[in-house]
């Protein structure tokens, strides 16, 4: 976990858009997730949580017990879209089609952005379980887009999470290679 | 031999919701799985169970020799592809074509879900079977759906799996999916 307090230190030192991909152990992957949030939010930088995993009922409030501040993340909720489960309406949340059209998705997620002020993070929680519902040549143009679109702000951190056992797969290292940085985190 | 204690202690500190994935030896896997049940009949959750790798028929024999009570089970069962959808004993069975048939073992899952109003806890018993009849992806976007649908409606869950015998890569999708992964060494004497 040091190393990714250094990495967030260094990042936002450059006052520069950076992208970072984050390889998680699979047995401690939600509490390094909250642990990245933690800290993002103790250096005063509001985000946006691209929720794939769990559904905004269920992640929002394992968050909340952690006391996490919810008022500075926007979630979008691609976890019930595709389960095509009936979505609630909630102020801290953006639904999206079940389609999960990935132009739409960027729409959303940079228009959810310019509601916030100061620093931003975008964090995307699985960049796998987002390729369990979209062909590979979509999850990369998507990661691929937003990466790009970073580097041209000077406010905004990308956060892109994997499961360690995937690093070595050919669409990860793809994204290695475009991130400015990737840190194996353990817990 | 397991521990049934530790076990028991295991799942104590589990909050409400959450869903755990139980990596066991094959040797081992029955005695996990009607440990599992018992602690669960005990708490008094109604139970959805999936059971792909048995048919219903000889767990429910089981269960009853390991004194469970059944009331509160619910038995989906892809093994014995029996056309009837019958009660059986004290317990309600739902026989599915086949454990490749996804969508409607998702269907009835989910049907079991909305329709019981207790505290309810669901049982996938097993990922292995499940990926000897289903392509590793299809395998785990069916997980991901039905834990969220587990989610969104508060219900508990167990996956069992074999140890070091899951796919890489399934294992590490599922895993990261769920709250808590128990291993042998947390669970055996």
């Amino acid at each position: 976990m040091e190393q990714l307090e250094s990495a967030f230190n260094e990042v936002l030192k450059t006052k520069e858009g950076k992208s970072i991909l984050l390889e998680l152990d699979a047995e401690s992957y939600l509490k390094i997730i909250i642990k990245t949030i933690q800290k993002l939010q103790k250096k005063g930088l509001s985000g946006v949580y691209i929720s794939i995993q769990r559904p905004f009922k269920n992640i929002s409030s394992l968050l909340k017990k952690q006391g996490i501040d919810l008022n500075k993340l926007i979630f979008i909720d691609i976890a019930s879209a595709v389960s095509k489960e009936t979505q609630e309406n909630n102020k801290g949340c953006v639904h999206i089609s079940s389609k999960l059209d990935v132009d739409d998705l960027v729409r959303t997620i940079y228009t959810s952005l310019d509601q916030m002020k100061g620093k931003k993070f975008i964090l995307i929680d699985s960049l796998t379980t987002f390729a369990l519902h979209k062909p590979i040549s979509e999850t990369l143009r998507f990661s691929e887009f937003l990466m790009r679109q970073v580097k041209e702000r000077k406010d905004l951190v990308l956060i892109l999470n994997v499961a360690k056992d995937f690093s070595q797969k050919k669409f990860i290292q793809d994204v290695v290679a475009h991130a400015d940085k990737t840190i194996a985190v353990k817990a | 031999m397991i521990d049934t204690k530790k076990l028991a202690k295991e799942f104590n500190n589990l909050g409400e919701g959450a869903i755990v994935l139980i990596e066991t030896a094959a040797s081992k896997i029955l005695e996990v799985h009607l440990a599992a049940v018992k602690w669960l009949s005990d708490k008094k959750y109604t139970q959805i169970i999936l059971s792909t790798s048995r048919p219903c028929k000889n767990l429910l024999n089981l269960y009853q020799k390991n004194n469970i009570d059944t009331n509160k089970i619910v038995m989906v069962c892809s093994v014995c592809q029996e056309k009837e959808k019958k009660e059986q004993k004290n317990s309600k069975v739902i026989h599915l074509q086949s454990s490749s048939s996804l969508t409607e073992i998702a269907i009835s899952l989910s049907k079991c879900m909305e329709s019981m109003k207790d505290k309810k806890f669901v049982f996938i018993d097993s990922i292995n079977t499940l990926l000897i009849h289903n392509e590793p992806n299809t395998l785990a976007k069916f997980i991901h759906s039905i834990l969220t649908k587990m989610r969104t409606n508060n219900v508990s869950g167990l996956l069992i799996s074999l140890e070091a015998e899951t796919d890489k890569e399934v294992r590490a999708e599922i895993a990261q999916l769920c709250d808590k992964i128990m291993c042998d060494k947390i669970v055996k004497v």
